[in-house]
């Protein structure tokens, strides 16, 4: 029988294999990635204590959360193009315009 | 049966993670991008949350993954271009020292807790259930929701549609 450990385990994990994305890709696009990874560790973790209580609130998070995180990536994306096309490498390293 | 279904959403949720993390190609990455959120809506059809699915369904696989799919198509990142990975084994050690901490306190705090999952009632999580909350009780965070939808759409044309100047 499945229950609500299970969800929040395999939550914990994929938000774990998320935290260890961001921190060691240096490309760009992959941080896209793990920090959508980390936010669908969330929503896997809000949909099942949703369950479990039987309240819609954690639903709801989880809806916002995918809209959200819809709209980072279509920005976020829009942003990568841009810098690509201006500085043709997606190296984190190389971003350090802002450096005082 | 649900187990066994569940096993292996888990099983592919965490390979395809893993297979993000790890992947030299940008493209392999996608596809486990598009393996995760599958099995992410294959989660929340198992808990009974038809809304959740279609929802990640059509947002997470049809828009988010082939958005990402079409950028790197499109951008075509050569290989000298793609930032040097030196994946060394002081690396690792160093990354695997920062996480397993948190991770280990995660499942620690999960795995005391005593849970199970009362019956669930028969109309939860539906469509007709999420909509009557979301337009009585969530109505401001839906409107907020729709400015900036609106706002990231305006902002992705515009970023994307702009003449760059170069200076040379």
């Amino acid at each position: 029988m499945i229950e609500l450990s299970h969800y929040l385990v395999v939550s914990g994990i994929l938000f774990s294999i998320g935290v260890v994305g961001v921190l060691r890709r240096k490309n760009l696009l992959m941080l896209f990635f793990a920090t959508e990874i980390m936010l669908n560790a969330a929503n896997i973790a809000f949909a099942a204590v949703s369950s479990y209580y039987g309240d819609l609130s954690g639903q709801m998070f989880a809806f916002f959360i995918i809209a959200v995180a819809a709209s980072e990536v279509a920005v976020g994306l829009g942003l990568l193009i841009v810098l690509y096309k201006k500085q043709g490498t997606l190296d984190l390293d190389d971003l350090a315009v802002m450096k005082g | 049966m649900e187990s066994i279904i569940f096993f292996i959403l888990a099983f592919f949720l965490l390979s395809g993670a893993i297979m993000i993390v790890f992947s030299k190609e940008s493209l392999y990455s996608a596809i486990g991008f598009l393996m995760v959120m599958i099995a992410m809506a294959g989660m929340f059809a198992l808990l009974h949350h038809s809304f959740l699915f279609l929802a990640q369904i059509l947002v997470g696989v049809g828009a988010v993954v082939v958005l990402s799919i079409m950028i790197i198509l499109s951008i075509n990142l050569k290989e000298e271009n793609q930032p040097k990975q030196n994946i060394t084994r002081k690396n690792i050690l160093f990354t695997t020292l920062i996480i397993a901490p948190i991770a280990g306190l995660l499942l620690y705090a999960i795995a005391k807790a005593p849970f199970a999952f009362a019956p669930i009632a028969q109309h939860f999580g539906t469509i007709e259930t999420m909509g009557k909350v979301l337009f009585t009780h969530w109505v401001l965070p839906f409107e907020i929701v729709s400015i900036l939808l609106l706002g990231a759409m305006v902002g992705a044309i515009v970023l994307s549609r702009r003449r760059l100047h170069v200076e040379s």
